[in-house]
C-alpha cells in the first residue's frame, strides 16, 4: 500500500485547484460579468468543469494495470527463462523484459511501476499530482486535463488581470487581494503546466510515451509505434477505451469437461492400439461385468458410419490376415500383418476417416461387441499414452512398440483377435516415414527408423510399455530436446518471439544479437538478477544447471570467460564454468561466433554501472 | 488388477487438468490487440487445426472490431467531452459490448468444440489480454486413478 505521503501532492494540487478557481468565480468574476462580459464566468466555469473531470479521471482509472500471470504461466520458468525476449513489431526488433513481480514478459511499451507495483500497459509515467499512473487507458485524460488547466489558468489570470487593472486604487481591498493571490497562484504554476503540456503535445505527435522518450528508446531507431502525427492524435483522443483488467468477472454457466474426448481424425488414425497386456486382460471382463458402459455425449451420426465403414475394412482385412498368420510366433505374427499393411499408401490410410473412438462403445451396443472391446481398450491405453507422451512424435514411436507387445499379449480366441486385429490394422494408419511403407521391417526396428534418434531410448524398452514408469525428467529432457526442433521455423523469422518454455541456450543469444542497432544499456539490476539466479539455481533441481545456463549464458559465448571476470560475481563465473562442461547435446543449435562475446561482454560492462531507469 | 475394481466410481470416467497451453499475443502490427494463429504443438492431438486457427481469427477479428477507430468511436469520445464523462455510467461502450460479445463467442466454443475435446479455453480478459490460455485435460478413464473434478468453470480465476 502507498505511503500517506504520496497523498500530499494529489491532495495540494485538488486544493490548489478548487480553492483558487472557488474564489476567482466568487470574488472576480461578478464584475468580469457586468464589466467585461456576461459570457466570459460561463467560459470559465465550463473549462473548470473539464478541469476537474479530466483531472478526477486521470486520479481514479485504471491505467491499464495488468494483473499478475498465474503461476501455471510461467510454471518453472521464472528461473530459467531467459531475461529478453525480442519481438518484432512493424519490422522494429523491440525487446519485451520478464517482469519479476508480475510473472510474465512485459508486452511492448508496458513498465513496471514501482510505486503501484504493477504493469501498466503503454505505461507514460507515474504522476504524484493525481497519485496515480498514466497509462493506456487514462492517458488521454491526462493529456486533456494539461491541457484545459493551462486554459483554465490563462483565463483565470486574465479575468484577474483585468480586475486588478480596473480597481488600482484599494488593493489591500478584499476582492482585490484575493484577486492578486489567485492570480499569482495561476502564474506560479503556469510555467510548469505549460512546459508540460508542451511536452505531451510533442510526444502525443510523434506517437511517443513520457518513458520512452526519458529512456531514450527510440533516439537512434524508429518508433514502430508511431503511425503519423494526425492518426497519433486520433489514437490518444478517440481510441476506444480498453477495459480493465483488473476487474472481478461475473460468474459464467459451468461448463462440463466430461470424457471420453474426441480425437482429431488425423491422430486418432495413429493411436488405436491397446498398449498395456495387463489391462487388455482384464479389463474386458471389467467391462462384461458393469453393463451398460457410461454414456459419453451424443455421437454424431456421420462419424458413426464412417467408423462402421472403417470397421468392417479393419474387421475383413484382419479375418484374412488372421488365417494365414495364426498359428505364427507372435513376434512373427507381428511382421506379417504389419508388413502387408504397411504397403498400402499413406494417404489412403490417412483418408479413412477414424471417427471418436471412445464413443463407440456405448453407441454402437449392439454392432461388433469385439471391437467394442477394442475400442474400450484402446480408450484406456490411448489416455495412458496421451498423459505421458504428449508429443506427437514420442506417440508415433510408442505406438508402433505397442503394437508390437499387443500382438504378443494374443491368447488365440477369436475374441481376442478381432480385437488386437484391427489394432492392428490401425497401426498401419500411423503417419509413418514413407520409407517405412516399403514393409519388410519388424515392429521393434520401426520406431528406431521412424523417429530421430532422440526417442531411440523410449523404443528399447521391453514390452509392454509401462507409460507411467517413464521418468518426468525423461519426459521433459525430450521435450527441451524437441523444442530446439520446433523452434527452428520461427527463428528463420526475422523475429524471435518463443514461448517461456524455450530452453534452448544459443537463442538468447541469437535474441540478444538481433536486438536493436544501437546497443541497449544493459541494467545493472539484469546483472543482479542474473548473479542471484546463479546463486539461487545450485539448491534446485537437476536441471538447475541448464536452468542457470539460460540466463547466465545470456551474455556470453563458449569459451570466453575472461571477458567477464570484471563485470560478474565469483559465483557467477563458477556456474559458467560449469556450463561450459555441459554435453554438447544440451546444445541442439550451433552456437554464435565467439565474435559476439566482447562486444557483449563490452556491452555488459558499461551497462552495469547504469541502473534501470524504471519509474 | 484392474478386474478386481469394480466399483462405478472407478469405471466412471473422470478428467482432470493436465496442462495448460499459451496463445501469445502477436505485435506486428503494434499494440493492436490480435494473437498469434500459429498452432501449438501441444494441441496437434488434441484438436484439429482448422478449428482452432478458425477459433483465434474469430478472436482476432472481434478484437479488431472492437478497437476499431472510426465514427463510432469519435462520436462516444465527443459525447464523453461533452457530459463531463458522466455517459460512461449511463451507457455501454463499443469495447464493452465487443466484449460480451467475444465472451459469448467463447463460451460457445467451449461448449461446442473445445469441450469435447478436453480442452477449454479462458477468456483473454481475464489474463490482461496477453495470453489465450488454453487448458488441456486429460481422462484418467477406468484406470483406478486419481479422480478430478469433471466439472469446471470458465468464470475468472
Amino acid at each position: 500500500m502507498r505511503r500517506s505521503s504520496a497523498y500530499i501532492p494529489v491532495s495540494t494540487a485538488a486544493a490548489l485547484l478548487v480553492t483558487s478557481s472557488t474564489l476567482f468565480f466568487v470574488f472576480t468574476c461578478p464584475w468580469l460579468a457586468v464589466n467585461v462580459s456576461p459570457v466570459f464566468p460561463p467560459c470559465v466555469g465550463i473549462v473548470f468543469l473539464f478541469v476537474m473531470a479530466n483531472f478526477i479521471m486521470a486520479t481514479f482509472m485504471d491505467a491499464g494495470v495488468f494483473p499478475r500471470a498465474n503461476e501455471d504461466e510461467d510454471k518453472d520458468e521464472d528461473f530459467r527463462a531467459p531475461l529478453y525476449k525480442n519481438v518484432e513489431v512493424r519490422g522494429v526488433q523491440v525487446r519485451m523484459k520478464w517482469c519479476a513481480s508480475c510473472h510474465f514478459y512485459r508486452p511492448p511499451r508496458c513498465s513496471h511501476c514501482s510505486v503501484c507495483d504493477h504493469c501498466v500497459e503503454d505505461f507514460d509515467h507515474h504522476c504524484p499530482w493525481v497519485n496515480n499512473c498514466i497509462g493506456r487507458r487514462n492517458y488521454r485524460f491526462f493529456f486533456l486535463f494539461l491541457l484545459s488547466l493551462t486554459l483554465h489558468m490563462v483565463g483565470v489570470f486574465s479575468g484577474g488581470l483585468l480586475y486588478v487593472l480596473d480597481h488600482p486604487e484599494n488593493l489591500w481591498e478584499l476582492h482585490n487581494a484575493v484577486t492578486l493571490v489567485v492570480m499569482s497562484v495561476s502564474a506560479l504554476f503556469f510555467i510548469p503546466v505549460l512546459g508540460l503540456s508542451c511536452f505531451h503535445l510533442v510526444l502525443v505527435a510523434r506517437g511517443r510515451t513520457t518513458n520512452e522518450q526519458v529512456t531514450g528508446k527510440f533516439q537512434g531507431g524508429v518508433n514502430p509505434f508511431t503511425r503519423g502525427c494526425c492518426q497519433n492524435v486520433q489514437f490518444v483522443l478517440f481510441s476506444p477505451i480498453t477495459p480493465r483488467y483488473t476487474e472481478k468477472l461475473s460468474e459464467r454457466l459451468p461448463l462440463h469437461i466430461q470424457p471420453p474426448f474426441h480425437q482429431p481424425e488425423s491422430h486418432k488414425l495413429s493411436q488405436t492400439l491397446p498398449i498395456k497386456s495387463l489391462e487388455e486382460v482384464d479389463a474386458p471382463d471389467s467391462k462384461g461385468l458393469t453393463c451398460p458402459p457410461p454414456l459419453p455425449p451424443k455421437p454424431d451420426p456421420v462419424l458413426l458410419k464412417n467408423h462402421l465403414a472403417a470397421l468392417e475394412e479393419s474387421l475383413l482385412q484382419s479375418r484374412a490376415l488372421m488365417l494365414s498368420g495364426h498359428s505364427m510366433n507372435p513376434l512373427q505374427t507381428s511382421e506379417s500383418p504389419t508388413k502387408v499393411l504397411y504397403q498400402v499408401p499413406r494417404d489412403q490410410m490417412v483418408s479413412r476417416i477414424s471417427p471418436l473412438v471412445p464413443q463407440e462403445h456405448a453407441s454402437e451396443p449392439s454392432l461388433l461387441q469385439p471391437e467394442n472391446h477394442a475400442i474400450a481398450l484402446t480408450l484406456n491405453s490411448r489416455s495412458l499414452s496421451l498423459k505421458h507422451s504428449s508429443r506427437r512424435g514420442s506417440q508415433r514411436a510408442e505406438i508402433p512398440h505397442a503394437s508390437q507387445s499387443v500382438l504378443s499379449g494374443r491368447t488365440g480366441s477369436l475374441s481376442y483377435d478381432s480385437l488386437l486385429h484391427p489394432a492392428g490394422v490401425q497401426a498401419a494408419f500411423l503417419p509413418m516415414d514413407p520409407g517405412l511403407s516399403h514393409g519388410c521391417v519388424d515392429v521393434q526396428r520401426l520406431p528406431a527408423r521412424n523417429c530421430s534418434p532422440v526417442f531411440m531410448h523410449i523404443n528399447r524398452e521391453p514390452s509392454p510399455v509401462r507409460y507411467d514408469s517413464l521418468p518426468k525428467p525423461l519426459m521433459s529432457s525430450i521435450q527441451e530436446r524437441r523444442e530446439p526442433d520446433d523452434k527452428d521455423k520461427p527463428l528463420q523469422d526475422s523475429g524471435i518471439y518463443d514461448t517461456p518454455s524455450r530452453r534452448s541456450l544459443p537463442q538468447d543469444l541469437r535474441g540478444l544479437s538481433s536486438s536493436r542497432g544501437p546497443t541497449p544499456p544493459a541494467y545493472g539490476s539484469r546483472e543482479f538478477l542474473l548473479s542471484s539466479a546463479a546463486y539461487g539455481y545450485g539448491s534446485r533441481s537437476h536441471l538447475s544447471s541448464s536452468s542457470s545456463s539460460s540466463l547466465t549464458r545470456a551474455p556470453r559465448t563458449t569459451g570466453s570467460p575472461l571477458h567477464f571476470n570484471r563485470s560478474l560475481s565469483p559465483s557467477i563465473y563458477q556456474s559458467l564454468d560449469r556450463q561450459s562442461q555441459l554435453p554438447p547435446s544440451t546444445l541442439p543449435a550451433p552456437l554464435p561466433t565467439s565474435s559476439y562475446g566482447p562486444q557483449k561482454a563490452l556491452a555488459y560492462t558499461r551497462g552495469g554501472e547504469r541502473p534501470e531507469p524504471e519509474l | 488388477m484392474a478386474t478386481e475394481f469394480h466399483n462405478l466410481q472407478e469405471l466412471r470416467h473422470s478428467a482432470s487438468l493436465a496442462n495448460k497451453v499459451f496463445i501469445q499475443r502477436d505485435y506486428t502490427d503494434g499494440t493492436v490487440c490480435k494473437f498469434q494463429t500459429k498452432f501449438p504443438s501441444e494441441l496437434d492431438s488434441r484438436i484439429e487445426r482448422t478449428l482452432f486457427e478458425d477459433t483465434v481469427k474469430t478472436l482476432n477479428n472481434y478484437y479488431a472490431e472492437a478497437e476499431k477507430i472510426g465514427g463510432q468511436s469519435y462520436l462516444e469520445g465527443c459525447l464523453a467531452c461533452l457530459t463531463v464523462y458522466l455517459i460512461f455510467l449511463c451507457i455501454e461502450t463499443r469495447y464493452e459490448k465487443v466484449l460480451k460479445k467475444i465472451s459469448w463467442y467463447i463460451q460457445e466454443q467451449n461448449e461446442k468444440v473445445y469441450a469435447p475435446r478436453g480442452l477449454l479455453i479462458t477468456d483473454p480478459i481475464e489474463r490482461g489480454m496477453r495470453v489465450i490460455e488454453i487448458s488441456v485435460y486429460e481422462d484418467h478413464g477406468s484406470s483406478g486413478s486419481s479422480s478430478g473434478s469433471s466439472t469446471t468453470s470458465s468464470s475468472g480465476r
